[in-house]
């Protein structure tokens, strides 16, 4: 026997008189690994972006200036340094024998060496010392001392002397470090109070995955920009799936010229171009500088992304409305509102579940993309794609600060797009999972 | 001179517009056929250029592409020499007075066409940029000639201007007041002489195509497409021709990403790139040759004084330098060795009486402090009858630097003065037309000397410059400056720049933040590049090619 391809809300079975009737079809399991994975990987983000910042607590936006561009660290104890801006070494100290380390901190390295006859400039230069070349010139100078402050870190250093003029090599040392903060920042992250300047020592927590180019642990801002990105993700597709199923639902419906007129209305917005009209309701808005993108991104979403899902739903529900069930029901005087709710949603509840998980990554991605060139969110507040943005410029030395949050947006995307997949097959009942 | 510095340089948004000219070639390692940097054998250089010239009109050019490609098309009556010094161009020789001054053209100057230079050309060219019609932006320029501003604002006839053609080779020229300055005036940009001919014939289109424009210098404009290519060849007119060993430059790329243009440098796809902070770590490890200059230019953020802006009261101010520390933005946040953190108005390049202006005149170096940051602030918040602060907002510009020192701030603002600081980050002609209606608090600025006098910064925030966008307008300021501009003295004029030095450092119209050192990369083939910061950089005129 034929076998409708819609199904019909729960009813209770067993009454003698249906026998013919034909039990329903279980789904089909979504219990495979893949899908699993994804539910994992969803339920982790979700976790990830809302308990993360309660369990990790540090704040998204705090600058550890004495910490830029840094790997993974753990949480230590550093010494505070009061720096005076320049720096000379006394006069009565006489000329050292050899390159001179005076201090040596990640605020400040202080080199002197001895002034050598016929040479009027020198050229220091800086390098890792597990590296080969010479490393990065840093100045050149006619004095015979210097103090590089230049975004040090506690890895070994070799320093080098060479005259300016000629190239020719002069002395070379290694040198490491120490940990070390200014009094100046230490005041301002709150570590000391501004009137204390005595203490010697404080403790600054570790970053699990580094710090991006400001000093800002990578880990916080991924669970702060995952915030952002998971709420538009969410929140967009929310509003227009439902004002799209609204829509397509009342044109199917009422059929004849509302019909016609909604759905050139649908071909119309369907040509509006989604940049153009992104940028035109930021204009709008009255969205001034510095302030947040992110409602404009979502009524742009809503006023432009909800085609898709009318037609969708209309389709579904004008096939509905000439099946011979939706007839009989009709006839036998059932009301409007009763034919929705008992025939129309327990039918098109699937394919909105299905349209929904779809749209979750296709927000998602969007968001990235305009955040990506500016368009989305502004500082502090950040999202991956704006993480993306930033880490963009430090590719070549700090690969890590793009490709974490690109990580996290093609792992969200990739979930969703499983999880619907999945769905989508699960509630499909044409695609044979049928026993008569 | 009463208005000053236009806005060659102003506001240059970053390390990427600084270098707006930059070249590429490739070494040719594989076949002749290929671009190559650099090209021995045809003596040719590629480079790429970070934006294509708006205009090569030198009337009305005012950026710094314009001043790279014209200093290499077009000779004035000086020029910058080999060594940044100044030298003879068009003019042979020259008479400086307190009143006026004389030039003496060459006979064997000649225009690409064959014609010689004249001393007309040069008139014509001086009454043309002044003219109200043409709209100079850099008529100001002038003014220390005598009757150019009544020219320039239509009150004179524009033959009343004080420059006369006494014969085809001799120039006079009267000052309206001192102008010990008017030598490194006359190499500028807006000096160069125009065709009247020429001019006439082409109108509005004038300079618009490479074959709309007739020129005098090292090289002719070969091949022009708008927005892809450009192609300078050595002039066979011009009368210094031997000493001109490029025979070619060649700039098929025009892009303004520094990545891309180091991805180009690597491949040896062009001659010289500049390189941005994310750029350098890799530079290094490549064992590239880096190279640095001080491009003369100061950053600055410039507070607003109209009308019921916070940013107008001083206890602010202060607050705000006690909190930014140039030091530290200069070490940590921007991290480019050759950028030096600034605490004056003047930087280190600007010239005094004999040694460097800051040498003879050191600055008073306020340093951060937090606790007194937060004294000004709170007797500002009492100053101004604040119940809480309102947000301010930040006008930056859009580069990734700009944006990384604008959140910077953002994050100081907050966490050391508990202020709010919206970023609003404009591209380049948005942030001055911002600028100019006055709509921010504080903005991120720079400013780019257009001439070799002290006077080309100091009269910026003068209450009768157009260029002082914060609308900054202290009578003792202007005073000084009046006075220094009313004297051809050295030491009277370099004791009121040191009085308009402390004024800056104790009121705070602008709190100086770096002066710019522009790094880059080039193939160590390619020498004697000049770098400079007047007069087109970088300049090929003395360049050569080692084989």
């Amino acid at each position: 026997m034929a076998i409708s391809v819609f199904r019909f809300a729960p009813k209770t079975w067993g009454a003698a008189d249906d026998l013919e009737a034909v039990a329903p079809i279980p789904l089909p399991s979504m219990a495979n690994p893949t899908v699993i994975l994804s539910g994992l990987m969803v339920i982790f983000l979700l976790l990830f972006v809302t308990v993360g910042p309660s369990l990790w607590r540090q704040s998204p936006s705090q600058q550890w200036l004495s910490q830029i561009s840094e790997g993974a660290s753990r949480a230590r104890s550093v010494r505070i340094v009061s720096d005076n801006g320049a720096w000379r070494p006394s006069k009565k100290a006489d000329a050292p024998s050899g390159l001179k380390v005076h201090a040596a901190n990640t605020e400040y390295v202080r080199l002197q060496w001895p002034k050598l006859a016929g040479i009027e400039r020198y050229r220091v230069y800086r390098g890792d010392a597990d590296k080969p070349g010479l490393g990065l010139a840093i100045t050149e100078t006619a004095d015979s001392y210097y103090q590089d402050r230049l975004q040090l870190s506690s890895e070994v250093y070799r320093y080098t002397i060479a005259d300016a003029d000629t190239g020719l090599l002069l002395l070379s040392r290694e040198v490491r470090p120490e940990a070390a903060m200014s009094v100046f920042e230490a005041q301002l992250q709150g570590l000391i109070p501004v009137t204390n300047n005595k203490t010697q020592w404080v403790e600054i927590p570790g970053h699990p995955l580094g710090t991006d180019a400001l000093g800002r642990d990578i880990l916080a801002r991924l669970m702060a920009g995952g915030r952002t990105s998971l709420f538009v993700g969410v929140v967009a597709p929310l509003l227009f799936i439902t004002f799209g199923c609204i829509f397509g639902a009342i044109a199917g419906l009422m059929g004849g010229w509302v019909d016609q007129l909604a759905m050139r209305f649908v071909d119309f917005v369907v040509a509006l171009p989604f940049l153009l009209f992104m940028i035109l309701f930021r204009v709008a808005f009255g969205i001034g500088p510095g302030e947040n993108g992110i409602m404009p991104l979502i009524v742009a979403m809503l006023v432009l992304s909800w085609p898709g899902s009318a037609r969708l739903i209309r389709g579904q529900v004008l096939a509905l409305r000439s099946q011979p069930f939706v007839e009989a029901s009709r006839i036998a005087g059932v009301s409007t509102s009763r034919i929705i709710l008992r025939h129309m949603l327990p039918n098109v509840l699937p394919m909105i579940l299905v349209a929904f998980s779809f749209a979750i990554p296709q927000a998602i991605f969007t968001e990235a993309f305009l955040s990506f060139i500016g368009m989305g969110v502004s500082p502090p507040t950040t999202s991956w794609g704006a993480l993306c943005n930033e880490g963009i410029k430090t590719l070549l030395s700090h690969p890590r600060q793009l490709i974490l949050p690109a990580i996290f947006i093609s792992l969200s995307v990739l979930a969703f797009n499983i999880l619907g997949d999945a769905l989508r097959d699960a509630t499909d009942r044409r695609s044979g999972v049928v026993r008569a | 001179m009463a208005k000053t510095s236009a806005s060659r340089f102003l506001i240059v948004p970053a390390v990427a517009l600084q270098f707006l000219a930059i070249f590429v070639l490739s070494v040719g390692l594989l076949s002749q056929a290929q671009a190559q940097a650099v090209d021995a054998q045809k003596s040719k250089v590629t480079l790429a250029l970070a934006t294509e010239p708006p205009t090569l009109n030198s009337a009305v050019a005012t950026d710094t592409i314009a001043s790279f490609v014209l200093s290499h098309l077009m000779e004035g009556l000086l020029v910058y020499g080999s060594d940044g010094e100044l030298a003879a161009g068009v003019a042979e020789r020259w008479q400086l007075d307190a009143d006026g001054a004389t030039f003496w053209l060459r006979d064997s100057a000649r225009w690409s066409d064959g014609k010689p230079v004249t001393a007309h050309d040069f008139v014509f060219a001086w009454r043309h940029a002044l003219k109200p019609s043409t709209a100079s932006q850099y008529a100001f320029i002038f003014y220390p000639i005598k009757n150019a501003e009544a020219v320039n604002g239509g009150q004179l006839a524009a033959t009343e201007l004080g420059v006369s053609a006494v014969s085809d080779h001799e120039l006079r020229v009267e000052f309206a007041k001192p102008c010990p300055y008017f030598l490194s005036l006359a190499a500028f940009m807006t000096f160069l002489p125009l065709r009247e001919d020429v001019v006439a014939h082409w109108g509005g289109r004038y300079a618009a195509d490479s074959d709309k424009l007739v020129v005098n210098g090292a090289y002719v404009l070969d091949k022009w497409v708008h927005g892809a290519h450009l192609r300078l060849r050595k002039n066979g007119h011009y009368w210094q021709k031997d000493g001109v060993k490029i025979h070619e430059i060649d700039m098929p790329y025009i892009t303004a990403d520094p990545s891309a243009q180091f991805n180009l440098f690597r491949d040896q796809q062009i001659a010289i790139a500049p390189l941005d902070t994310g750029l350098l770590d890799e530079a290094v490890e490549r064992g590239f040759n880096i190279e640095y200059f001080h491009t003369g230019s100061l950053y600055f953020l410039e507070f607003n004084f109209r009308e019921g802006r916070i940013s107008s009261n001083r206890a602010f101010r202060k607050a705000v330098q006690r909190l930014i520390d140039p030091d530290l933005l200069v070490n940590k946040i921007i991290g480019l060795p050759g950028v030096k953190p600034a605490y004056s108005l003047f930087p280190v390049t600007v010239k005094g009486s004999e040694k460097p202006f800051r040498e003879e005149y050191p600055v008073m170096r306020v340093d951060a402090d937090i606790a007194e940051a937060r004294k000004y602030l709170k007797r500002a918040k009492a100053e101004l009858g604040l119940e809480s602060w309102p947000p301010l907002v930040m006008l930056a510009g859009d580069s990734p630097r700009a944006l990384q020192e604008a959140e910077y701030y953002q994050y100081l603002f907050k966490k050391g003065l508990g202020l709010e600081l919206r970023i609003d980050q404009q591209v380049f002609k948005q942030r001055l037309e911002k600028m100019r209606r006055g709509d921010f608090d504080i903005v991120v600025a720079a400013w780019g000397p257009d001439y070799d006098d002290i006077m080309t910064f100091a009269d910026l925030f003068t209450s009768w410059n157009d260029n002082n966008r914060g609308r900054y307008d202290n009578p003792l300021y202007d005073r000084w400056i009046r006075l220094a501009q009313s004297s051809n003295d050295a030491k009277t004029r370099f004791n009121a720049m040191a009085q308009i030095q402390r004024i800056v450092v104790e009121d705070v119209p602008i709190l100086p933040t770096y002066e710019n050192g522009a790094l880059y990369v080039q193939n160590p083939r390619l020498k004697g590049v000049r770098r400079s910061i007047f007069g087109g950089d970088p300049n090929f005129r003395y360049a050569w090619i080692e084989q």
